[in-house]
Parts: structure tokens; sequence; C-alpha cells
């Protein structure tokens, strides 16, 4: 990680949000302004799926190899990812109150969001409950796994049971973007800045957990 | 405030832009924290 | 192939023997069902309950009274340490397979019990018993596939007791949504080929799970 990295990191931030709160956007019905929610919204739910995933993949990398660096690579990204959930969670359901009248509706989106942190909350949960560093890092693997598997369920169960009432995601269901264009611009930008960012603080925290593991075996001796 | 925001969605907008910073930064903090507690301990 | 099945054997009939030696999941878990099922008797009183509220109650009672008993087939193992001998005698995928099957039979005969006195004590109308009977059980191996894995998980913990909701629900999540809609529309009398997707929804929950379950267990019960 150069220096330039974590100027660049600043610099599309701090654009995204200046373009975000400045520009103009097209008038969409009874969203208006708060459509710009997208710009900072959408990348935070984003990244706890990005961490979730990443999550998983160190946790199988750990299984295979048994590197105990895997698995403070896996804890890093949940604690992360579940940062990240906390806050898609809140500006989430500030929107909510505005646009559809209550924080919590019960929206199949929020419902999903709502399971993840429950999978990142057990995660932790079980992660404290265990001593011995090595079982801890393969049960809350495993965990990880199991729990990651189940997920995609809720893509064939939630439009089965409940028709949202959120704004299409990028991606919709007939695969086009309706976006218009300056807007889209900023919400990849968005997208790639806070994707960096996280990867940045994700960086940090690895090397912060290592350096922890390191002293305790140190104490140990 | 509620009806205040209600017409002026653009403080919603900031609103959840601050809600974002706040959580960043007291992350940072917490890490913060736990730096200096290794630190310290030596 | 012919050890493999020997061994399950052997396993499962070990836990069959020994849970009717103490007979205490058993026990506890016919008291718990008893005492759930009169709780529900007594807050309805004598109004007339829809039968969708009763659907989700039924899941409820099962869901609980599952989670007492499953949870506790690993933890057993640990307390009274005989999972070091365990481990000597049969491979993992055989020691899990035998405890899997232990647990399907065990929920099995719990939850047809509870579904027996559910119907006793409500007025519960199932308008297509052959469905609704089929959706129960396929919900049934899917909640056991899930439930195994992590009791396995637990109990290798310290807080086994409190862990044990706490880590099944978000994986069973999809699980009990889809079959609860399920065993809802079943009883309202619907045909099967209505909740087809549904079916293959638990199906492949089921076999997603079991076959993650095989290939993560040895990962949990080494040491």
């Amino acid at each position: 990680m150069n220096t330039f990295y974590k100027y660049a990191v600043f610099l599309i931030i701090s654009l995204v949000i200046v373009a975000g709160i400045v520009l103009p956007i097209p008038n969409i019905p009874a969203l208006g302004d708060k459509a710009r929610v997208l710009y900072f919204h959408v990348p935070m739910s984003w990244i706890s799926v990005v961490a979730f995933v990443m999550s998983l993949w160190y946790a199988v990398r750990f299984l295979k190899s048994k590197e105990i660096s895997y698995d403070i690579k896996s804890f890093s990204a949940a604690q992360l990812g579940f940062l990240f959930c906390i806050l898609a969670t809140a500006t989430g359901s500030l929107w909510a109150k505005f646009n559809w009248g209550s924080f919590w509706n019960w929206d199949p989106r929020q419902t999903s969001i709502f399971i993840l942190l429950l999978i990142y909350g057990a995660y932790f949960a079980l992660r404290s409950a265990i001593d011995a560093e090595e079982q801890k890092a393969r049960l809350s693997s495993v965990y990880a796994i199991i729990a990651g598997i189940t997920m995609p369920f809720f893509i064939f169960i939630m439009p089965r049971l409940v028709e949202t009432l959120h704004p299409d995601p990028i991606i919709n269901n007939s695969g086009k973007i309706n976006m218009d264009t300056s807007m889209l611009i900023i919400f990849l930008t968005s997208l790639l800045g806070f994707t960096l960012l996280f990867l940045w603080v994700m960086n940090l925290k690895t090397r912060l957990e290592m350096l922890k593991y390191r002293k305790s075996l140190k104490q140990a001796q | 405030m509620y009806e205040f925001l209600e017409t002026n969605s653009m403080y919603v907008v900031l609103l959840i832009v601050l809600i974002i910073w706040i959580g960043i930064f007291g992350y940072l903090k917490s890490m913060d924290k736990q730096i200096k507690n290794l630190e310290t301990k030596e | 192939m012919k050890d493999f099945i020997n061994n399950v054997r052997i396993v499962f009939l070990k836990d069959v023997r020994s849970e009717l030696r103490t007979r205490y999941v058993i026990n506890s878990l016919l008291m718990f069902v008893l005492v759930t099922i009169s709780i529900i008797r007594f807050a309805i009183g004598d109004e007339k309950i829809e039968d969708e509220i009763l659907t989700g109650l039924l899941w409820i009672s099962i869901f609980f009274s599952a989670s007492g008993g499953l949870a506790r087939t690993f933890v057993k193992e640990e307390e009274k340490e005989t999972s070091a001998a365990l481990k000597l005698s049969a491979s993992p995928t055989e020691i899990f397979a035998g405890k899997l099957i232990f647990n399907l039979v065990l929920t099995f005969i719990l939850n047809f019990l509870i579904l027996i006195l559910f119907i006793l004590i409500t007025e519960y109308n199932i308008k297509n018993p052959v469905l609704f009977i089929s959706v129960l059980s396929l919900g049934n191996v899917g909640l056991v596939a899930a439930s195994t894995i992590i009791a396995a998980i637990i109990s290798k913990a310290n807080s086994k007791g409190t862990l044990y909701p706490v880590l099944s629900f978000p994986v069973l999540l999809p699980l009990l949504l889809t079959v609860i809609n399920a065993t809802k529309l079943a009883s309202a009398g619907i045909n099967p080929g209505e909740i087809m997707g549904e079916i293959q929804i638990l199906v492949s929950y089921t076999v997603v799970v079991i076959t993650a379950s095989v290939l993560l267990f040895p990962f949990v019960w080494e040491d």
C-alpha cells in the first residue's frame, strides 16, 4: 500500500461527496433529492457483501492450509463487513423513514441485510466463546462457510414471499441499466472509492491483528 | 425536525453522509485504542 | 462401503443405546413439548385461531424442541469425555452420518408427536394431509442436516447452551421461511404442483447443507 493509493482514496471519496451533493440530478418521482442517497448507501451494502465473500474465501484458504494469517484476514474482513453492514442498515432505515414512513418495515432488502447482520453477530459470538487460537480459527471458518452457502437461498426465497418497494438496483431484473449517465459515473466512482477505502482499512486491521497474535505468542513463551 | 427534513430532503442525504463518517471514524478510533494497548503492555 | 455402513450403524446404535439407558433427551423433550403445547392451549383459550397462525405456532414448537434435543448430540460426548474413544473407533464421516441418522429418528418421533398433540388441542384443519406430511418431513430433514453440524461446532465452544440458537437461526432461516410457507399452503389444501418451487428449495437446501457438512465435519472433529 503506497502513499499514492491512500491519497487516491481520499481524493475519490471527497470528489464523490462533493459531486454527489452539488451536481444536479434528473427528477425522479417520489424520490427527488433523496435519490442522492444512492451514492452513499449502496456502496455500504456492496462492501458488506464483498467483505462477507472475502471472509469466506479466506476461511476456505485457512482450512486448506492451516495458516493462521488467513484466519486473521478472514476475521478482519468479517469485522469490517460488520461495520459496513451496520452503516448500510442505519443509512437505509433513515432513508426508509422519509420514503416509506417508518424506519423498519421488513422489506425483503431490509430482511436480507438483517440476516447478514445476524450471521456476522453469530460469527463473533462463536469466536468469543472459544479460547484456543487454532480451534477458534477452525470452527469459525467452518461456521462462516456453512452460513455462506445458505445465504444464496434467500435470492430464490425472498421474491416468493413479499414484493419489494426498494428502488431497482443497478442491474435490475430486466438486466438494463436505467440511470442517468452522470449519476452512473458518480455512483461507480463512489463504489470504487469506498471499496478502496475498505481494502485500506482492512489492511490496517490485518496488520494490527497480526501484531496482537505475535505478541500473544511471545507472552506464551 | 421531521417536517423540516421531509421538505428539505437534501439534509437527509447530509445526515446519511454524516452517519457513514461517524461510523468509519469510530472504527479508526477503536483501532487506535487497540494499538495503544499493544504499545503500553510491553 | 460395507465397512462404512457397518460403522455408521454402530455409531447410531451406540447413541440409541445410551439414550435408552438414560432417556435424558427423550424425557426432557417430551416435557418440553407438553409445556409448549399447553402454553399455546392456554394462550388460545376458547378463541378460534386461523390456520395460518397455527402453522407458525407449530413451527415455533418444532424449532425450539429440536434445538433442545439436537444441540446436545455432540455436547454429551464432550461432557462425558467419550469423544476421544469415538474418534478412535470410526472415521469422521461415519460418526457424522451416524449422528445425523440418530438425530433424524429423534426429530421425526418428536415432531409427529407434536403434530398429533397439536391437532388434538387446537382445531388445526389440514386439507391436504399427504402433501402436508411430506413437506413437514422434508423440512425436518433440512432442519436436522443444518443442526447437526452446528451442534458439532458448539460442542467445542464454551457457552454451549446459549450459543446454539444464536448460530443456528441465521443458517436455518431460509429453510424455516420456505417450509412455513409450504406447510401453510398445504394445510390450506393446495395442489402439489403449486408449491413445487418450495419443494425444490427444500431439497436443494438439504443436499447443499449435508454435502458441505460432510466436507467440513473433519475440520470440526479433529483436535
